[in-house]
């Protein structure tokens, strides 16, 4: 792959929803697209940017992107999440895991983070990369806080958290574990000038029930802790009920069930509709055989002899909480009945241990019993002191734990340097509108590619990962699916002479006029790349793709395709269709050695000006593959290309270089098309027509 | 608009063959529009121009510029050092762009890529038609907005002539007769009265025929 | 009279008339006009002399004209709208009249890309219902096109000619109307083949009065071979020829044919004369002016009537 830089997209608003969704605002757009591309270490880079945690995220982020994804208006969302782990696992790490990221000069300055959990580790990675003495300090014995000891491993195996964190030893930083801090004052007397609470909430709470405290009622976070310590639960034959259908309710239950448990099931206030657990999360426990009772609320542990046979509950039409944090719902006291078991565990919510905040109340709390902070900042009511995380938000997804990581590294650096902290932090990016039905109507439905999973039965009954990643292959295809929103075309105003090429040629129907000009609708384009390449005034420019990268890459090409004794053959290669659903890289290794390509997403982006340029710089043949008729990413994007392919032709006719030199191949993605055997067709009429006359100087 | 289409390669060749180091300059507006002389024409030509050279092995060069509209002296002006470099410029403008240059550039030789070839539009991307004929004295609203001079092949003011057959011309079966055209509309707008009067000859001097024309508007000069 | 010539005066006697064709050389050579002169004499009514016809170049219609008028033969003129401005038309009227030619055919003229010279600019100064107004202004009024006045007129019996079977279809009958408001004295068709579209023609002719405006004669021509007839059918803008007519002619041998074509076009010319409004035909026999003696015999138009 080349060299390429995309320019950072995101620097120009307004951003894609995938992008304003990620609490990190992460440049999903840019490294989806550069997977896309085939580039997996510019995807890396791209993705690490603002994430110490890619690898992890890439396996257990809650990914709101995906839900606010436009391509959920068209069909399914863009697999971001699997995305980003595939970027990660083929990215080399001789290459450094944070390519591109600065470090700061030294400073004087220590600051204490507590809690090495995910939002602990980020602001711990910010701070010392900025340069300052940064200590972590932890309770628990490993670090990562929940990433070790609230998923599970069929989650999150230990090797990634471990993989991501070894990096982050080598920033000087200093790892304290099995330290429990109990006195926030000591520690600011103690030389730190800052200090970040990021304990997270690993505090299960039960509810006021009856029964609640007999021995056989666990709570969740102390369960999946004790897992994660290599605590031996034999849990066989047990018949255990989850109370709560969050997620953590879920891990809980798959975990059980990987016990050993006989049954495991769940139960909870939500409707099948409502539960708020993710839906592909609440989908692998019902393949791995959890049952869920939706619609309930529990009156009582019902307990003969101390040994817990069930649990008394109600149908309730729920509506979801209220302020006070009361369920607003109805009763049915007629349905009342017992739901059996002889194991329960709520998980029914979890929040902070704050015992080691100052007894005088100094670090106020919420009514909720989590860190009072300005949102903005993460100051906490003492000076110096900001906290982050779970512990100020209750429950939270990782990556609103780094992103609060970022913040509170931003506030204590503007904090130990005299500045506003507030000042320092980035406005709300201002987020795209929503696609119009026009649009969709001529975005072309592709399926996204399935996760392949260990199969159900042997992965119920054992905690061996159950997500097994994409292949690359599998990554660029859904890669590809990505509609590259707001970042597109844009027209220069000034070149533009309104001549409505744009306007007409448009496979989504998105170019407009604006008071004399041509004006592409940011929020519509899908980046085809169709009036770029027609404008006649070249007023038109790609945000992703551009002239002069194109014209290194066909120099590059002609370059390397010369000097074999055989003909050099330069191929535009469409990325949807050419390489016929293999690996590119694989094929290309399979290509002769006169036979160089140049990728492109879609035909349609191939300017009649490149194949000049490849013959100019003494290409001997050139020839385009694109899609078969009708089945163009872009409705028509090799329609155009052909009729370009057709006009150059003509061209090379009149000035006797020979029209036959140049070809277009219509490949199929599904057919393996095997593409020596169809260039093998443009060498052969080429050795006819001889070595190009063109004699570069 | 006006609307051209470029000289056959060719004949380009030949008309730059003297000249080693030729501007090759594009207009952005008219020929734009054609197809013929905007930006991107520009560079499908020189380097059209420069594998040519390679292979006859010359050494050519070919310098590429467009001005937003080369009839325009600010606009001509403000690429003079360009210009000076070159042993000569082959403009992509229409007939005007290329004199108004060889009136501001009298030194430098100048010639002409396109053939201009008549005022018009688009009726279907990638189709353009001849409409007007600049005759200097309209007579739209006699015709129901249909031009007999441009559109009717022998000019006629009071046609159509024997050989209209279907609705086309006979000089070439794709022309719509315009003055079926004329016709049909009439009847549309309940106009076809008009056709009784004899429209009397065509005041010519108002055309070219009475010798190269020229507006002048004194309100608006500096 | 407007013209006191032979074709205006059998005419205006309310006699049924018929015209001939020449066709000129693409030569200098005066001898073609004799030897064709010598076929046309005494068995019509006036010669029309074409005009560069299908923008062919040929000796012009006045010289040729003149010719005639010596070998005691009456010309028609053709003038097009193609080949002259007003200034070469005007004057070239003005000499034809002082050398004594009396009949002039007023023509728009075929396109320029049928002929031998399609780069040639096309004068189209006027167009033919131009060309009537003025020649009748100059015969009338003694006004040349720019409103100067002559003391010596031009003296024409003006004609026009008319293709009833082009579009639009509904137009025609109006179109020959403006022609005849315009200053046409008489009129004359392109071939007729296709009788009973004529006869619907005439019809909205007569019921226009135009009939009564001026004298309205009928194109007609022998067919020489069934090519001939498939070409018209197919490949000439405007013509009509219906079947049967080239059916008629696949019914005799091959040798027979020019024959039969000779025939057929007298039989026609009976069918024509029928029509209401119909003043005379005008015979086209196309470079086969020998065949006209024939038709107008075979039709009962001889003896030509002496006015």
């Amino acid at each position: 792959m080349t060299d390429k830089r995309d320019p950072p997209a995101t620097s120009a608003e307004p951003l894609p929803p995938c992008v304003v969704a990620c609490p990190a605002h992460t440049d999903v757009r840019g490294y989806v697209r550069a997977i896309a591309r085939g580039d997996f270490e510019e995807a890396y880079r791209i993705a690490r940017e603002p994430n110490p945690l890619p690898y992890i995220c890439g396996k257990v982020c809650a990914h709101p992107c995906e839900t606010k994804c436009r391509r959920n208006d068209v069909d399914e969302p863009v697999a971001i999440c699997a995305l980003k782990r595939v970027a990660t696992e083929l990215h080399d790490p001789r290459k450094g895991h944070a390519p591109g990221l600065s470090v700061g000069e030294p400073k004087e300055e220590k600051v204490a983070i507590i809690g090495a959990g995910p939002g602990g580790l980020t602001a711990a990675h910010d701070l010392a990369r900025m340069g300052y003495k940064v200590t972590v300090f932890d309770s628990y014995p490993q670090l990562g806080g929940t990433l070790q000891y609230g998923i599970p491993l069929y989650r999150l195996p230990r090797e990634t958290v471990e993989t991501e964190i070894a990096p982050l030893r080598e920033l000087g930083i200093e790892f304290v574990t099995n330290k429990r801090i109990t006195d926030v004052d000591a520690l600011l007397k103690d030389g730190f000038r800052a200090a970040f609470l990021a304990v997270g909430s690993q505090l299960g709470r039960k509810l006021r029930i009856p029964n609640a405290d007999l021995p056989d009622v666990w709570v969740n976070m102390e369960f999946l802790r004790k897992v994660a310590l290599g605590e031996k639960l034999d849990l066989a034959g047990r018949h255990v009920l989850v109370l709560g259908g969050g997620n953590v309710a879920i891990d809980v239950a798959r975990t059980a069930l990987r016990l050993g448990a006989k049954q495991v099931d769940m139960t909870c206030l939500e409707s099948c509709t409502t539960q708020p657990a993710h839906a592909w999360e609440i989908a692998e426990a019902l393949d791995e055989g959890v049952q869920m009772f939706h619609d309930r609320t529990f009156k009582e542990i019902v307990a003969e002899n101390g040994k817990v046979k069930g649990v008394r509950c109600v149908t309730v039409s729920f509506r979801g909480f209220l302020p006070t944090g009361a369920p607003d719902m109805d009763e049915f006291p007629e349905t009342e009945h017992v739901l059996p078991c002889d194991l329960v565990i709520f998980a029914t919510g979890q929040g902070p241990d704050l015992s080691f905040l100052p007894q005088d109340g100094s670090v106020a709390q919420t009514r909720r019993r989590t860190i009072e902070v300005n949102p903005v900042t993460l100051a906490t009511t003492k000076p110096g002191v900001f906290a982050g995380g779970d512990a100020v938000t209750g429950v939270g997804f990782i990556i609103d734990a780094i992103a609060a990581g970022h913040r509170a590294a931003r506030s204590i650096d503007a904090f130990l340097r005299g500045l506003d902290p507030a000042s320092v932090q980035p406005s709300e990016p201002e987020e795209l509108g929503d696609l119009k039905e026009k649009t969709i109507s001529h975005i072309r439905r592709l399926a996204r590619e399935e996760m392949p999973k260990a199969d159900v039965e042997e992965r119920k009954a054992s905690f061996a990962e159950v997500d097994l990643g994409y292949t690359r292959v599998q990554a660029m295809r859904a890669a590809q699916r990505c509609l590259t929103c707001g970042a597109g075309a844009k027209v220069d105003t000034d070149k533009c002479i309104a001549c409505l090429t744009c306007v007409r040629i448009c496979p989504y129907e998105v170019p407009i006029l604006v008071r004399g000009t041509a004006e592409v609708v940011v929020d519509q384009c899908q980046a085809c790349g169709l009036c770029a390449t027609e404008c006649p005034a070249k007023a038109i420019s790609m945000t992703f793709d551009n002239d002069d990268d194109m014209t290194k890459d066909i120099r590059a090409a002609v370059r390397k395709a010369k000097g074999n004794g055989e003909p050099a053959i330069v191929g535009f290669a469409c990325l949807y269709c050419a390489y016929g659903g293999n690996d590119p890289n694989v094929i290309k290794a399979k290509l002769p050695k006169n036979v160089r390509t140049v990728d492109v997403l879609c035909s349609g982006k191939v300017d009649e000006l490149y194949l000049l340029k490849a013959f100019e710089l003494g290409a001997d043949g050139v020839f385009v593959a694109g899609c078969l008729e009708g089945v163009c990413h872009n409705e028509k994007g090799n329609v155009h290309a052909a009729q370009r392919v057709a006009y150059v032709k003509k061209l090379l006719d009149e000035i006797g270089l020979g029209g036959a030199r140049l070809e277009m191949f219509n490949l199929s993605p599904q057919s393996c098309a095997d593409m020596n055997a169809t260039v093998a067709t443009l060498t052969a009429k080429v050795k006819e027509l001889g070595p190009s006359p063109v004699r570069r100087s | 608009m006006i609307k051209a289409k470029q000289k056959p390669i060719a004949e380009i060749q030949q008309l730059i063959a003297p000249y080693n180091n030729v501007l090759v300059l594009g207009c952005g507006t008219c020929v734009t529009i054609s197809f013929a002389g905007g930006e991107k024409e520009v560079a499908m030509l020189a380097s059209s121009l420069r594998i040519a050279s390679a292979m006859a092995g010359k050494q050519h060069t070919f310098t590429e510029a467009t001005v937003q509209r080369q009839c325009e002296w600010e606009f001509i002006d403000a690429i003079a050092n360009q210009i000076k470099r070159a042993d000569a410029v082959l403009s992509l403008a229409c007939g005007v762009g290329v004199q108004a240059l060889a009136e501001r550039y009298p030194d430098k030789v100048i010639l002409p890529g396109v053939n201009t070839t008549f005022l018009g539009m688009a009726v279907e991307h990638g189709v353009l038609v001849e409409r007007c004929r600049a005759c200097g004295d309209c007579v739209l609203g006699l015709t129901a907005g249909i031009c007999p001079i441009a559109r009717c092949a022998k000019n006629l003011l009071n046609g159509p002539c024997g050989g209209s057959q279907s609705g086309k011309c006979e000089v070439n079966p794709e022309t719509d007769c315009a003055w079926q055209l004329i016709y049909d509309r009439l009847g549309r707008l309940g106009q076809l009265d008009r056709l009784d009067a004899i429209m009397p000859p065509k005041d010519w001097s108002k055309d070219y025929d009475g010798g190269p024309r020229k507006i002048v508007r004194e309100d608006l000069k500096l | 009279m407007k013209s006191g010539s032979n074709l205006e005066k059998v005419l205006t006697s309310g006699q049924f008339a018929a015209t001939g064709e020449l066709g000129p050389p693409k030569s200098a050579d005066p001898e073609v006009i004799r030897h064709k002169a010598a076929f046309l004499k005494g068995i019509t009514d006036a010669v029309n002399i074409t005009d560069n016809q299908t923008a062919i170049v040929r000796m012009s219609s006045i010289s040729v004209g003149t010719m005639l008028l010596g070998l005691g033969v009456e010309p028609t003129i053709q003038m097009t709208c193609r080949d002259r401005n007003r200034l070469a038309i005007q004057s070239d009227l003005l000499g034809a009249s002082a050398l004594g030619i009396k009949n002039l055919l007023c023509l728009t003229g075929d396109h320029l890309k049928f002929g031998n010279h399609p780069t040639a600019r096309g004068a189209h100064d006027l167009d033919s219902v131009q060309l009537l107004s003025m020649v009748k202004s100059m015969r009338d009024e003694k006004k040349f096109a720019c409103g100067e006045e002559m003391d010596v007129e031009p003296r024409f019996f003006i004609g026009a000619a008319e293709n009833p079977f082009a579009d639009p279809f509904d137009y025609r009958p109006y179109r020959l109307g403006k022609k005849m408001a315009a200053g046409a004295d008489f009129v004359q068709t392109q071939l007729i083949y296709n009788v009973p579209k004529f006869r619907e023609f005439m019809r909205r002719v007569c019921d226009l009065g135009l009939d009564k405006k001026g004298f309205i004669l009928a194109g007609v021509g022998p067919i020489k071979s069934i090519g001939m007839a498939r070409y018209m059918q197919k490949s000439v803008p405007g013509m009509d020829v219906p079947e049967e007519v080239i059916t008629r002619l696949k019914g005799v041998p091959k040798e027979k044919v020019r024959e039969e074509g000779i025939r057929q076009c007298a039989d026609m010319i009976r069918e024509i004369r029928e029509i209401p409004g119909v003043a005379g035909v005008h015979v086209m026999a196309i470079e086969w002016e020998e065949a006209v003696h024939q038709i107008m015999e075979l039709a009962g138009l001889l003896p030509r009537p002496k006015v």
